[in-house]
C-alpha cells in the first residue's frame, strides 16, 4: 500500500520535475526508474532503503553505469 | 511531427494552468507577503458566552471604545522596554498591552502594535488568573482586586490581594525586560474547614488573527503537551475543544509575528484546552490535574508564567533554555526542517548584526550557501571537460545508434564506464539544494527580524512586496493595478537575471524544453511578484552568481563554449 504510494510519488517525479529539468542521470536505470523497481519487487520499507542509497549515489563524486536493482 | 504537437499542446494546457491557478494556489499555500495589520474585529453586537464550565468568559454585549473601557475600572500600569499597558484589578486581567518596538506599519508616526485589549472592545484579547474549587468561593470576573502599587516593571513587582468568604487569595506579577510575565498564585485558608482548589489560567480572544494561516507558517491555537506541539485550526476547536493532559508544556495564539502563551508549571499535571464559546470567541487556557487539599490556616503557591509579545527566535530560544519551558521554540513554526532553518537563522541574524542592514545580509547568506555548493558545479565542468578528450568516439557512436536512442544512452554509459568520465552531476545535489532553498524560504517567511527592515532606495520593508511598480508609471498614475498585474521594479529585475542565467545554461536538446525555459523568467516573475522583497533579493543575487560563476567557469574552460554532446 505504501510502496504503492511511493512507486506514484516516483512516477509523479518522472513525468513531472524530471521531463523538464537537464538531464542528469549518471546510472542506468535512472534512480527514479530503480526506485520504482526496488519498491515493487522489496516493498516499501527495503525498496525506499534501496532507493535512497542509489540518490545518496548519485553525485559528482559518486560511481555512474550500469547499476541495477539487486 | 505528430508527436511534438501533443507536447506542445501539453505545454500550453500547463502553462495556462500554472498562469491561472497559480494565485489561488499559492494562497492557499504560501504567503503573499504578511500583512502587519492588526487584529480587528467586526463592530457586531454579541450577546453573552452561556458556556458556564468556561475558566472565563467574555460577557461583553457590545464594542465600546477601548479609552473609555479602560478609564472605567482601576488598573495596575506595565511599563517595561518593551511593553506598555496596564493590568484590570476588576477581574486580574491582564488585558491592555502594546508591543512598544514593533510599529504597525513603517511610516514614523505609526501606532505601535497593540496585542491584548480589554473585553468589550475592539479585538478583545486578554489573559486571567483563578482558582476553581470546593468549599471555596474563588474570585470571579467582577472581583475587586487591591493592588500593593500602581506600576508593574521589571524589578518592580505587584502584587493583588482578594478575599472572598474565609480565603485570602493573591496573585504575585512581575515581568522581564522582555514579553514574560511571572504569575505566582497563592491561596491562604483563613476558615474553619479545609478546602481543595486547582488553580488555572486563561487567555481569551474575539476574532481570529487577520494574518493568514499559511503551510510554512502557522496562525491559530496552538498547545504543546508530552512534547509535541499541535498547531491547530481556529475551525477545529469551533467544532470540538482541543484537550490535552499532560506535565510540562503550554498552550496559547499564535498570530504570525505575536504569540500569546500560558505555561503552567512544568513539574505539574496539567490539562491544556483550546475551544471556542461561539460568538468568534477563543480560549486557550490549562487548568491544574489535582486540587490541591489546603488545611484551615494553611495556604498553596503555584507558579505560572504568561509570555505575550513578539516571536523573536533568539529571545524564545532563551525562554525554553532558562525557564525550562518545554518545545517553547515551537511556537515560531519552523516544521521538521528546524535542523537546517534554525542554523541558516542563527547565521543570518549574525551578518545582519554584523552589517545592519537586513537586506545586504541575505545577500551575504546567499553568497555564502553559494560558495558551498560551489564544489558541485566546479566538478561538473571538470568532467564536462575531459569529456573533450572522448568526443570523437561519442561522434561515433551518435552517427550509428542514430535511429535508436535507448540503445545510444545504453552504448553511451559504457563509454563513459570506459573512459571513466560522466558529464553529469547526479541527482543528489539537485536533491540536497531542495531542502537548503526551502529551509531559506522558511527562514525569510518567519523571521520578524525581517520584518519593517529596509534595503536601499525604495525598499522599506524587506518582508512586504516591492510597493513601487511601472504598471502604474511609479505612482505617478494615482491607479492601483490589481493584485496579479502589481509587478514591482525587485521582480522585473528577478525576471530578467534568471532570463540571462537561463540563457548561459547549455541549449536543452528537446523542443518543449526550449520552449518551457523560454517562457519561465517572465512566469517566475508574476509568480515571486506577491512575495516579500527579501525572498527576491535572495533570488536575484542567487541568479547573479550562477551567471558570474557559469562565465568565470567558461572562461577557464574554453573549449566548452561548444555545445558538448551529452
Amino acid at each position: 500500500m505504501i510502496a504503492k504510494l511511493l512507486i506514484l510519488l516516483a512516477r509523479a517525479w518522472q513525468i513531472g520535475p524530471s521531463a523538464i529539468l537537464p538531464p542528469s542521470c549518471r546510472y542506468q536505470p535512472s534512480c527514479s526508474a530503480y526506485a520504482i523497481e526496488a519498491l515493487r519487487r522489496y516493498g516499501a520499507l527495503k525498496g525506499s532503503w534501496l532507493a535512497a542509497k542509489r540518490i545518496a549515489r548519485c553525485h559528482p563524486w559518486g560511481g555512474h553505469g550500469y547499476d541495477p536493482v539487486p | 511531427m505528430k508527436e511534438e504537437q501533443k507536447n506542445l499542446i501539453i505545454f500550453g494546457v500547463l502553462a495556462a494552468f500554472i498562469l491561472f491557478a497559480w494565485t489561488p494556489i499559492m494562497h492557499y499555500f504560501m504567503p503573499p507577503a504578511t500583512n502587519p495589520a492588526p487584529v480587528v474585529e467586526q463592530g457586531e453586537i454579541v450577546t453573552p458566552a452561556q458556556d458556564q464550565a468556561d475558566p472565563a468568559a467574555d460577557t461583553a454585549t457590545a464594542i465600546r471604545d477601548r479609552t473609555i473601557v479602560l478609564g472605567e475600572t482601576p488598573r495596575v500600569r506595565i511599563d517595561t522596554p518593551s511593553l506598555s499597558g496596564s493590568i484590570n484589578l476588576k477581574g486580574a486581567r491582564i488585558d491592555d498591552l502594546v508591543l512598544k518596538e514593533y510599529k504597525e506599519t513603517v511610516e514614523k508616526d505609526s501606532p505601535p502594535i497593540r496585542l491584548l485589549s480589554p473585553s468589550g472592545t475592539e479585538g478583545a484579547y486578554f489573559a486571567g488568573f483563578g482558582w476553581r474549587g470546593t468549599g471555596v468561593t474563588a474570585p470571579a470576573a467582577d472581583t475587586l482586586w487591591q493592588a500593593s502599587g500602581d506600576l508593574l516593571a521589571p524589578g518592580k513587582p505587584v502584587t493583588l490581594t482578594a478575599t472572598n468568604g474565609s480565603q485570602r487569595y493573591r496573585i504575585d506579577l512581575s515581568v522581564d525586560q522582555d514579553y514574560m510575565f511571572t504569575v505566582r498564585q497563592t491561596v491562604q485558608n483563613a476558615g474553619g474547614t479545609p478546602i481543595a482548589v486547582k488553580p488555572f489560567g486563561y487567555v481569551s480572544r474575539r476574532g481570529k488573527s487577520t494574518d493568514q494561516d499559511l503551510w510554512v507558517a502557522h496562525v491559530g491555537p496552538i498547545a504543546v503537551a508530552d512534547a509535541v506541539a499541535d498547531y491547530v485550526d481556529y475551525k477545529t476547536i469551533e467544532k470540538e475543544p482541543s484537550t490535552y493532559d499532560t506535565t510540562g508544556g503550554w498552550a496559547g495564539f499564535s498570530d504570525h509575528y505575536w504569540q500569546t502563551a500560558l505555561v503552567p508549571d512544568q513539574g505539574v499535571p496539567v490539562s491544556l484546552k483550546l475551544r471556542s464559546g461561539g460568538n468568534d470567541q477563543y480560549q486557550a487556557d490549562y487548568e491544574a490535574r489535582d486540587a490541591v487539599q489546603v488545611a484551615p490556616g494553611e495556604q498553596v503557591v503555584q507558579t505560572s508564567r504568561f509570555f505575550a509579545g513578539a516571536k523573536e527566535t533568539r529571545l524564545i530560544d532563551s525562554y525554553e533554555e532558562n525557564l525550562k519551558i518545554v518545545e517553547f521554540d515551537k511556537m515560531i513554526d519552523w516544521g521538521w526542517f528546524g535542523i537546517v532553518e534554525k542554523p541558516i537563522f542563527y547565521y543570518l541574524d549574525w551578518l545582519f548584526r554584523m552589517v545592519s542592514n537586513f537586506g545586504v545580509a541575505i545577500i551575504l547568506l546567499t553568497i555564502t550557501i553559494r560558495l558551498l555548493l560551489f564544489p558541485i558545479a566546479h566538478k561538473q565542468f571538470q568532467s564536462m571537460a575531459s569529456m573533450r578528450a572522448v568526443q570523437p568516439k561519442m561522434k561515433a557512436l551518435q552517427e550509428r545508434y542514430k535511429e535508436d536512442k535507448p540503445k545510444l544512452q545504453q552504448e553511451m554509459m559504457k563509454l563513459y564506464k570506459e573512459e571513466k568520465v560522466n558529464p553529469l552531476a547526479g541527482c543528489l545535489p539537485m536533491f540536497l539544494q531542495i531542502p537548503i532553498m526551502f529551509a531559506l524560504y522558511k527562514v525569510l517567511i518567519l523571521t520578524i527580524e525581517m520584518r519593517h527592515q529596509p534595503f536601499i532606495l525604495w525598499i522599506r520593508d524587506l518582508s512586504a512586496p516591492d510597493p513601487l511598480t511601472p504598471m502604474n508609471l511609479f505612482g505617478l498614475i494615482a491607479w492601483d493595478p490589481p493584485g496579479f498585474l502589481h509587478i514591482g521594479v525587485v521582480p522585473i529585475l528577478l525576471g530578467v537575471s534568471m532570463f540571462f542565467q537561463i540563457r548561459l545554461n547549455p541549449a536543452p536538446m528537446d523542443d518543449m524544453q526550449k520552449q518551457i525555459f523560454s517562457i519561465m523568467p517572465w512566469v517566475l516573475m508574476f509568480m515571486m511578484a506577491p512575495f516579500a522583497v527579501g525572498l527576491q533579493i535572495y533570488w536575484i543575487t542567487s541568479n547573479l552568481l550562477t551567471i558570474a560563476q557559469q562565465t568565470w567557469l567558461y572562461s577557464r574552460h574554453p573549449q566548452l563554449k561548444t555545445k558538448p554532446a551529452g
